[in-house]
């Protein structure tokens, strides 16, 4: 008579488990945090001071507001302007003429504004802000 | 009759080198990331044809509710040129980019002093957006 052998149960050792789930959790922690982004590079003149006595500019002039772009007194929409913008920019050849003096209204949204950079930039243009700055003057 | 005293080898337990090794490289890269702001709430703009952006000396964020930071720290727009200047230091110009992280609820108001200080402190910007085909969370 043949006695059947009792098959030994092997555990694997588990002594290490809690040491190898912390480790997961920091590496897709890190994992998670230094996912890569992305963007729109801009360059813009280095901002200066500008007297107020300003010489005659042929540069186009931009006024964003909430509802609308105005491209040297005309209002369009984006697709218009982006149009606009690349016929107005195309003939100029000097870096000087090529510089658009945009002035948004204070509540324009971020993306309007992203929107009409892109499509100066994408035009060749140089983008040039135009802040307006408080003065409280004190009288007496 | 003298006998000889067995030597005793001491080795140093080389079992646990991958995970010490592995946990150092983890430690080392959460101590790079120094610019962080990972607990600032904001939501970014969308755009099409986006590129990815190269690594930042320097992070601004104008969250939800108008607030700006610079590398995690809440600052005003008057303090930021000079701040940033001071971060930037002497890094030749075309790797001095500054990320902008701007909340899409943000109005013109607030973020074009940002954007006209990072251009006072010679920053090259980088407008950090969400690509427009990529579905909403």
């Amino acid at each position: 008579m043949k006695l059947k052998r009792g098959k030994m149960l092997v555990d694997p050792p588990d002594c290490a488990t809690a040491d190898i789930a912390f480790t997961l959790i920091i590496f897709f922690l890190v994992c998670a945090a230094v996912q890569p982004e992305t963007g729109m590079s801009q360059a813009l003149p280095k901002t200066e001071e500008k007297s107020e006595k300003r010489a005659q500019s042929q540069n186009p002039e931009v006024s964003i507001t909430p509802s609308g772009i105005v491209l040297n007194g005309n209002p369009l929409q984006l697709p218009e302007f982006t149009r606009r913008i690349a016929i107005e920019l195309k003939s100029k050849t000097r870096e000087a003429d090529r510089i658009v003096v945009v002035k948004s209204a204070p509540d324009t949204s971020y993306p309007t504004w992203i929107g009409v950079s892109r499509a100066i930039e994408s035009a060749g243009g140089i983008l040039t802000l135009e802040l307006e700055s408080e003065r409280t003057i004190e009288i007496k | 009759m003298k006998l000889p005293r067995k030597k005793l080898t001491a080795s140093v337990p080389t079992f646990a080198m991958g995970d010490i090794g592995f946990l150092l490289l983890i430690f080392f890269v959460i101590l790079a990331r120094a610019q962080d702001d990972s607990h600032i709430q904001w939501q970014p703009a969308r755009l099409n044809n986006i590129e990815m952006a190269p690594a930042p000396l320097a992070s601004v964020v104008i969250d939800t509710g108008s607030k700006i930071y610079l590398d995690g720290k809440e600052i005003s727009a008057e303090e930021l040129a000079l701040k940033l200047s001071a971060v930037l230091g002497d890094a030749p110009a075309g790797r001095r980019h500054v990320f902008l992280k701007v909340d899409r609820e943000a109005k013109a108001a607030v973020f074009e002093p940002v954007i006209a200080a990072v251009s006072e402190a010679g920053g090259d910007l980088i407008h950090i957006l969400e690509p427009e085909d990529k579905p909403t969370q």
